[in-house]
């Protein structure tokens, strides 16, 4: 027998890699049951019209049709994680182009979609407001009446179409500005990006006899599900049994809700299982994009680089249901600062409802957008004192002991290592590839921080029969590889190996609750809790054990591989016949468990003001430095991301390699942010839902050389010190990629996309 | 329902369109299947040229003409060393279709009666001066590259008339090279520049420039190329016909570009382009 190892920190392949790579994992559009009807949306052309009316017969008279439900048959529930905005399906009015007007259920797809077609709606068409500028303008049209009245779970400061506004600051700004010796200010815009899960969102309901509903459905947790239909349908959460299968990656896009209520709504209208798949145009259309920001911004610096102040302003367009948008607002102010000690700092921002789909959730929430903007100024502070920019952020760098802007503490900061280490490894400053005939190259860096954290959780550990154990967190493993994390994180506290842990899949009957598969947070939050619950299944093993030892539990220690030691002594007990001695003869089984939320508040209000704030505990600081080596094409503007260095302080790698997937996966999708990604709407309509039109980049496209560095800086209450790495490597990218392109071609974009016909007029209008 | 027809020659192919007048021809289908999937194509029939032999390869001509055979796929055509010279214009041209999949399944005859103008083949079948050889009831005729491509998805095609090979002239001593401009590898054009140079002593004896992606049809100026033929393409010269080039395009705005990029961007690549072919056609490579 090879001697036990420790399971955290060794790169074990993923515990769900056979059925993947075998082809049999079952993602929702795999499931079937019996007797199952397929659904299909009628969505919206108008941006925003007033339903006058509805005529249903033609597409009821279709053979295969079995149900057909329009707002009419829905009464007002609203749903919204900050605000409750959102009914399942448009009410009364339509607020923008393509969202939901009806579904029918229809023995099968086909049928569905041709029966969908078939609905006649009379609309009223009222004016849109297709822009934040438009939407703000006096006497704009609003895209909710009732905003005054809608529940908010925040002290939401809202006006007209802006349905969230925040301000926080810090110092005294105007005074820092005025003691500058160079301040540089600028305008910045980004676009709408879409998240490009490979699967579309999906769900499958069924009742059962006793008129309980049970619902598989592509998500980032199934209890986020849960809330979310059982708010916006009026169902009590004990009718509704939320499951899980594989889900083909999220990126916040099924954090919230998508089409589950309105499958839901159509297995108890026809009592029949009903299983919906969104086609590639229609989750491009109706489900949730990155938010477009527009951002003013300003920063100050002394003669010799010291950063003193910085002042931001952001627009957000929210799109027509408010969603994540307050929280994506807040968070991005939060980050605005940057991970610099800059002691006197403004952020104020709003979000606008716009008749466009809803903006929400997407891996950065909001950090790219802010990043893109501020570490450009950075960079531009440092070419006009001559200063090189990656030695700029090391003299600004947060120290180790200082408070995050807004006052929250930090307990754990790599950022001065990322920065060493990517300077380091890149040869910064060596300029390993000069430009040639027609390719200039250049190099820039960015540096970032992102949370994670944020809310409840729980973990449940239970010992089997035999020794092994059971874990469940109600966490979803979106792809990402949290089961076999957490898997480790549960193995390593209780010194057996992975093959002794079982990770159960998340069911709202079942496991205990978990807000979600998002911000960052799984590693960090559940794996606390996690550690947690098998500490306690340690102690309880360690209290039958000296029962059974009759020895005092203070001389019994769990030991390598499974085993129960007294101490000082080569006694040992195998798990096993613990595990037989509670379950058979004295104690019970073993059921260990933990919960917790994150608590340690983000504002100190000694230090800082904030206003319309939609969160007040957030989570821990990992921090990022990237450098990038970009080509452009001289001929066409064309920009490339030849190699990437990125640095990331993850506290503790649980699993190197499950940790560079991430990096390396952010990465490229903040290369299509940065230069190829771009939602584009003409009038209401959006003009490029589909692959062929909206270009992300693919295997031939992305760096040849992606370095991925792990620093690790332990994060005091993480579990073996870890915290996050699922958002961070995608922050810095846009700036980055920008900062190279000012070093290549000495031109500043100030608009994402990178786009080859931007560089050029760019480069253009600079000769 | 769709009638599925699988005729073993061009003759039983022309027929099934005298039977079935509304009928759509289907090669690799790369194109026609998606279309049909998305509700924009419902024919009554798809008659498949998939069990034609002859239609498939890639044969070499006495004369120095090659012909590519109407179903043959893009793999096989980005990999055939035989198109050397200027031919290689339509290999080069070739390799740059998409990605491995749409190369495996897409052909030569289905790209080009489909006629996209921000496909591939037909600025480089332009510049390669090639003749697209059909066939119809009335029996088989052979169109200039230049007549074939008309407008939007437009070619000189008749009803009932279907491709079944391209004929491409020889020009052994030529070199070509082949520009495009893509958003993500793979993707179709925002602009194509395929360019076809022959040098004697220092001297261009032979000049073919077309562009492509960038309006209805490719462009090219047989009369403005005239002009450099016997000089030496100096800097000036090459500008002036990439200007003229690019005024005589008629881009359009669309998701990939502005028309007013296409229109920069253009002569920038077909300075590029000829430098290439030039280099190439001197032996530099
Ligand atoms: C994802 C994707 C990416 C692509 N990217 C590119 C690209 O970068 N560059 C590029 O050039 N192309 C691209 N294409 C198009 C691709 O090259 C297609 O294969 C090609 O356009 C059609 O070829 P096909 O043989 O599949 O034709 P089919 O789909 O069989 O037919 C296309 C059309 O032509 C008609 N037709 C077919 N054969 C004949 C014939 N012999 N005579 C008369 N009419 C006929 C059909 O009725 C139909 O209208 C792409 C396609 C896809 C799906």
């Amino acid at each position: 027998m090879s001697p036990y190892k420790n399971q955290v920190g060794q790169s074990i392949p993923k515990v769900d890699v056979r059925e993947k790579v075998t082809g049999r994992a079952a993602y929702i559009a795999d499931l079937s049951r019996p007797g199952m009807l397929h659904g299909a949306v009628l969505q919206s052309p108008y941006a925003h019209a007033r339903i006058k009316g509805y005529d249903t017969s033609k597409a009821l008279a279709v053979p295969g049709v079995r149900c057909v439900l329009t707002g009419a048959d829905f009464t007002e529930h609203f749903m919204g994680a900050f605000i409750k905005d959102e009914g399942p399906i448009a009410i009364g009015k339509v607020r923008y182009v393509g969202e939901p007007v009806a579904v029918v259920a229809a023995d099968d797809e086909r049928t569905a979609r041709r029966a969908a077609r078939l609905i006649e709606v009379e609309y009223e068409e009222l004016p849109a407001v297709l822009t934040p500028e438009e939407a703000l303008a006096p006497g704009a049209p609003l895209v909710h009446e009732d905003l005054a009245s809608y529940v908010k779970v925040f002290d939401a400061k809202f006006e007209g179409n802006a349905f969230s506004c925040t301000d926080l600051s810090e110092g005294d700004v105007d005074k820092a500005f005025a003691e500058c010796d160079v301040v540089v200010e600028g305008t910045y815009e980004t676009q709408a990006q879409y998240h490009l899960s490979l699967e579309p969102c999906g769900a499958l309901a069924e009742v059962d006899a006793n008129g309980r509903v049970h619902l598989w459905s592509a998500n980032q947790s199934v209890f986020r599900v849960q809330a979310n239909v059982c708010e916006s349908l009026g169902l009590p959460m004990s009718k509704l049994h939320s499951m899980t299968p594989k889900v083909g990656a999220g990126f916040g896009n099924k954090m919230e809700a998508h089409i589950q209520p309105l499958v839901v709504a159509l297995a108890l209208k026809v009592q029949r299982p009903v299983k919906m798949i969104l086609s590639r145009e229609e989750d491009f259309e109706m489900v949730r994009a990155r938010h477009p920001f527009k951002i003013r911004i300003r920063t100050g610096a002394r003669k010799d680089g010291t950063l003193l102040a910085r002042e931001v302003e952001t627009l957000l367009d929210g799109g027509a249901y408010a969603d994540d948008s307050p929280g994506v607002l807040g968070y991005s102010l939060l980050m605005a600062r940057g991970p610099y000690t800059i002691p006197n700092t403004r952020c104020f921002g709003r979000v606008v409802y716009t008749n466009k789909m809803r903006f929400g959730a997407f891996r950065g929430f909001g950090n790219g957008q802010v990043a893109f903007a501020g570490e450009q100024q950075i960079d531009e502070i440092a070419h006009r004192l001559g200063i090189d920019p990656l030695e700029m952020r090391l003299r600004n760098a947060m120290r180790i002991e200082e408070p995050w802007f807004g006052g929250q503490q930090v307990n754990s900061n790599g950022l001065a290592e990322c920065l060493e280490k990517v300077r380091e490894k890149s040869g910064w400053g060596r300029r390993a590839r000069p430009s040639r005939p027609g390719v200039k190259v250049g190099y820039g860096v960015a540096a970032c921080a992102h949370i994670s954290g944020l809310l409840a959780t729980s973990a449940i550990v239970r010992m089997l029969e035999d020794g092994s154990f059971v874990l469940s967190t109600g966490a979803t493993d979106i792809g990402q590889g949290s089961d076999t994390v957490l898997t480790q994180i549960c193995a390593d506290a209780l010194k057996v190996t992975v093959d002794n842990v079982v990770c159960a899949t998340p069911d709202t009957d079942g496991s205990p609750y978990n807000w979600g598969t998002t911000a960052s947070r799984v590693t960090y939050t559940t794996g606390r809790a996690v550690a947690g619950a098998a500490e306690d299944v340690g102690r309880q093993i360690k209290e039958a054990a000296a029962k059974m030892l009759n020895c005092p539990v203070g001389d019994v220690e769990l030991r390598d591989g499974g085993f129960i030691g007294v101490k000082g002594s080569n006694t040992t007990l195998p798990y096993a016949a613990v595990a037989g001695f509670t379950h058979w003869a004295s104690g019970g089984p073993i059921v260990g468990s933990k919960s917790l939320i994150y608590d340690a508040p983000t504002i100190d209000p000694r230090r800082a003001v904030a206003i319309g704030l939609p969160f007040t505990r957030i989570g821990v600081f990992s921090f990022n430095a990237l450098v990038v080596e970009v080509e452009i094409d001289e001929v066409t503007g064309k920009a490339t991301v030849a190699r990437a260095w990125s640095a990331v302080d993850v506290g503790k790698a649980i699993n190197p390699r499950l940790v560079e997937g991430q990096i390396e996966g952010g990465i490229v999708q903040g290369l299509g942010f940065a230069l190829t990604e771009e939602m584009v709407w003409d009038g209401g309509r959006l003009a490029n839902p589909t692959l062929m039109d909206y270009k992300a980049p693919g295997a031939v496209d992305v760096p040849y050389e992606i370095n991925s560095i792990i620093v690790e800086h332990p994060e005091p209450d993480g579990p073996f010190g870890a915290k996050g790495v699922g958002e961070i490597s995608l922050v810095s990218v846009p700036a980055a990629v920008a900062n190279a392109i000012f070093d290549a071609a000495g031109v500043r974009l100030h608009k994402l996309p990178m786009t080859p016909e931007r560089v050029l007029t760019a480069m253009l209008g600079a000769d | 329902m769709t009638l599925f027809l699988e005729p073993r020659t061009v003759a039983e192919a022309v027929a099934c369109f005298r039977d079935h007048p509304e009928a759509r021809c289907m090669s690799g289908g790369a194109t026609l299947v998606a279309m049909m999937n998305a509700g924009l194509a419902d024919p009554p029939a798809v008659v498949s040229l998939r069990r034609i032999a002859e239609l498939v390869g890639i044969a070499p001509a006495a004369d120095g003409w090659t012909k590519i055979g109407g179903m043959t796929p893009h793999r096989v055509t980005a990999a055939e060393t035989r198109l050397a010279g200027g031919q290689a214009i339509v290999r080069l041209a070739a390799g740059r279709i998409a990605n491995p999949p749409v190369r495996n399944m897409g052909t030569i005859g289905g790209s080009i009666s489909f006629s996209d103008p921000a496909a591939d083949y037909p600025a480089a079948l332009v510049a390669a001066d090639a003749e697209i050889e059909v066939v119809g009831s009335g029996g088989g005729r052979r169109i200039a590259a230049q007549d074939f491509f008309v407008d939007w998805y437009t070619t000189a095609l008749e009803p009932g008339e279907i491709v079944v090979a391209v004929h491409l002239p020889p020009a052994p001593r030529a070199a070509a090279a082949y520009e495009k401009l893509v958003k993500t590898e793979g993707d179709m054009g925002i602009a194509t520049v395929a360019a076809v140079v022959e040098m004697d002593r220092g001297a261009c004896s032979d000049l073919r420039v077309a562009v492509g992606a960038c309006g209805p049809h490719p462009v090219r100026l047989r009369e403005s190329e005239s002009d450099l033929i016997g000089g030496r393409l100096d800097a000036d010269a090459v500008a002036r016909l990439a200007s003229r080039l690019a005024e005589a395009l008629d881009p359009v705005d669309d998701v990939r570009a502005s028309s007013d990029y296409r229109r920069k961007v253009v002569p920038r690549m077909v300075a590029r382009a000829i430098a290439t072919a030039r280099a190439r056609a001197e032996g530099e490579q």
